[in-house]
């Protein structure tokens, strides 16, 4: 057992940690407003508004992550009008910043069909006595359908949520040093191959579970007792 | 029922034979193939270059068939265990970390290694040793992954923002695109990349690091052989001698690079 | 400002993106044919509970889901171990094992992938069967082996039916990652046209369009497979 390769290892791979959750966590949280826009633009009686959100979501889900990272940051990168312009250059220059997009706009699509499964779950009786207690349709959709919506979607996302911590690790491809970056570049280096892939397999297994556990936990605050 | 296990079993006794040598008499040589002018494979996986030189040189001695496989540079060295081929001629240094793992022949050739930068840049002007490392602080740097530079800059220039990849193409479409400041690699791949049209802007630094500056750097680049393959090695190793010593090595070298950095026999 | 068609349809790199995308099609049915198996195997082996077995399966699908394919990737192409490509020469592969090394890799790797995730599907479907059927069936007396011919098996493969169109679905997208590898498969010939003639846009936009196809024809195969399933049996 060679400790000080195990030292090593996990020093160094443990520095990827934070930046494996910074991408998660931003990831997540533009990806669900977008979702959650999705997803009400799709239950929509709007044509135009629900045919984009169809489309959107099956191109998404359709193609692999990789592509979709790749696309935007070796594809868009090649283009003169977005190397100059600061703005697009700030999201699609830097890998970290293109990962978290890319990651965004791809769970996106698959927490827009989580949440959709979510409000069209809601007995239509509970819309039906909203409407005729006289609520405005914002009302009706941030007293009623919305937490509704996140309660029957909540074990859904949370296995979603695990998804987006596990495609993190193609940020690696595109120079990020998270978790699985730190990881290639040891295994490249010393090719203790087993022992690298342990570290950072308990790593990810830690942070999963943790979030697991907390979305389990979330799910038995909001369940009513009873009933 | 049992007869189909029967013959399952059959099948697997069969199986368990030697898988490197899919025909006697040849040597099944195990190369990167996307990194000129060491090695290139065109659509066909015919392979040409320095390396592809040495190796038909070599298997003409050894009088034996030659046959190149392609494989990603990092995963060169587990392959070669794996006995998918026989040996590995590929542009690879000789370096303590990979002969943890495998063996190499005697060095054949040693090659200066360059970094470039955007013409009029501060880097770019650097003249020697010490203005590099300051000027380097910082910037991004990069480097193929698993590559004795990746190497290097991490141990040498701590203070420079390390970027790896896979390939060199990768590499050199984020440094023309502005994700880089600068690249490491051996002066001739830096010279292959300046002469595309996206490298318009860039150029050598002045500064040579040579592989004999850091032991990272290896102490030549070799032909790998897997460790129990004693018998191979010395054959490999009289046939370099011979080669070095007729000029073929040489040949090859300035066909090329332009230069001679080829080594003889010690 | 040039979008690279020109460069895509010189070359020959139209060709070499379909026969990159027919390997991506071999390698994903591969891997879901041996998750498939894994995950029935599994399956059953969770469902009935079988100890210590159960907690191998445990562990392995734990692992495997909560782990990123690409480290699981990066693990079995690093680590080469011997037996993979022995097991390669035992089925008669040999000159397959050397030359479709990645190729081998690529179906073991994310047909274990796969397994994981069939497992589930698997466990799930049997679970959902009523235990009357089977508690009827025994009381008839019918032997094991038919009890599960007869009357599980239909009833699994009908409910995890839509179950193994999303492990399908996720399994061919999972094929993308053995590019990083050096599979010729469709990413990997797109990543390296985009290298070479310095045009990755369309180049990753028509991999894109490709992997949306195989997706579409795949959901309506399944759409029409589900219906069938459906009409036969009764329930």
């Amino acid at each position: 057992m060679d400790w000080d390769l195990l030292h090593r290892a996990v020093t160094t791979i443990g520095k990827g940690v934070g930046t494996t959750l910074t991408l998660a966590s931003i990831s997540l949280a533009i990806g669900f407003c977008l979702g959650l826009g999705l997803a009400v633009m799709r239950v929509s009686g709007n044509r135009l508004l629900s045919g984009f959100a169809e489309y959107y979501s099956a191109v998404f889900r359709g193609t692999p992550l990789l592509v979709q990272l790749f696309l935007f940051y070796y594809g868009l990168g090649q283009f003169d009008f977005v190397r100059d312009n600061p703005v697009l250059w700030w999201v699609v220059g830097g890998g970290m910043h293109c990962a978290i997009m890319a990651l965004a706009l791809n769970t996106a699509a698959y927490t827009s069909e989580i949440l959709r499964g979510g409000l069209m779950s809601i007995p239509t009786g509970l819309i039906e006595a909203a409407k005729a207690a006289g609520m405005s349709r914002i009302l009706r959709f941030r007293r009623i359908e919305f937490p509704l919506a996140i309660r029957q979607a909540l074990p859904a996302y949370g296995n979603e949520m695990v998804l987006v911590i596990k495609g993190t690790s193609l940020a690696s491809t595109i120079t990020v040093l998270e978790i699985t970056g730190h990881a290639k570049r040891l295994m490249s280096q010393t090719y203790a191959i087993f022992e690298i892939f342990a570290i950072a397999g308990i790593f990810y297994l830690l942070i999963n579970t943790a979030l697991i556990l907390a979305v389990r936990w979330i799910e038995n605050r909001l369940t009513s007792p009873g009933r | 029922m049992k007869l189909k296990l029967l013959s399952l079993a059959a099948i697997l006794a069969c199986g368990l034979s030697p898988l490197a040598h899919a025909a006697e008499g040849e040597l099944v040589i195990g190369t990167e193939g996307a990194y000129p002018p060491f090695s290139m494979a065109d659509a066909n996986g015919n392979v040409t270059g320095f390396d592809a030189d040495v190796g038909n040189a070599v298997c003409e001695k050894l009088q034996l068939k030659c046959r190149f496989v392609v494989q990603a540079f990092d995963g060169l060295i587990p392959a070669l265990n794996a006995k998918r081929f026989d040996i590995i001629i590929s542009g690879m240094s000789i370096t303590d970390e990979r002969q943890k793992q495998i063996d190499f022949s005697n060095s054949y050739a040693e090659f200066p290694n360059q970094f470039v930068a955007k013409k009029d840049t501060d880097l770019a002007a650097a003249k020697d040793f010490d203005t590099l490392k300051k000027d380097l602080s910082g910037l991004r740097v990069g480097v193929q992954s698993g590559t004795t530079h990746a190497a290097y800059v991490e141990k040498v220039m701590p203070d420079a923002q390390l970027m790896t990849y896979d390939t060199l193409d990768q590499m050199q479409i984020d440094l023309s695109s502005g994700r880089l400041d600068t690249s490491f690699a051996d002066t001739s791949a830096q010279n292959d990349f300046l002469a595309k049209p996206e490298a318009a802007d860039f150029q050598l630094v002045d500064v040579v690091i040579d592989s004999a500056s850091d032991a990272t750097l290896g102490k030549g680049l070799g032909i790998g052989i897997r460790k129990d393959e004693g018998d191979l090695k010395a054959r490999i190793n009289q046939a370099l001698c011979d080669l070095g010593e007729d000029g073929t090595l040489k040949t090859a070298s300035e066909k090329w690079f332009k230069l001679d950095i080829s080594q003889k026999c010690k | 400002m040039q979008f690279g068609l020109m460069q895509l349809w010189d070359g020959g790199w139209v060709g070499a993106i379909l026969r990159g995308a027919g390997i991506t099609i071999l390698v994903a049915i591969g891997a879901m044919l041996l998750g498939l198996v894994t995950g029935i195997a599994c399956g059953l082996i969770k469902w009935a509970r079988v100890v210590p077995l159960n907690w191998l399966v445990d562990i392995y699908t734990t692992v495997v889901r909560g782990v990123p394919e690409l480290l699981i990737i990066y693990l079995l192409f690093f680590s080469s171990v011997e037996f993979v490509a022995r097991i390669g020469t035992a089925f008669g592969w040999a000159g397959l094992a050397e030359t479709g090394y990645p190729f081998l890799i690529g179906i073991i790797a994310i047909g274990a992938i796969s397994g994981s995730y069939s497992t589930e599907v698997v466990r799930g479907a049997l679970a959902a069967i009523p235990t009357g059927h089977v508690e009827a069936a025994r009381a008839l007396g019918m032997p094991r082996e038919r009890i599960f011919r007869r009357i599980i098996l239909p009833q699994m493969l009908r409910i995890a039916a839509p179950g193994v169109n999303n492990v399908w679905q996720a399994t061919m997208k999972d094929t993308a990652l053995i590019s990083v590898v050096g599979l010729q498969e469709l990413m990997r010939t797109a990543y390296v046209g985009a290298g070479s003639t310095r045009s990755p846009f369309i180049f990753y936009l028509v991999a894109g369009a490709v992997y949306l196809a195989i997706t579409f024809v795949s959901q309506v195969g399944f759409k029409r497979a589900e219906r069938a399933l459906v009409l036969k049996g009764r329930a």
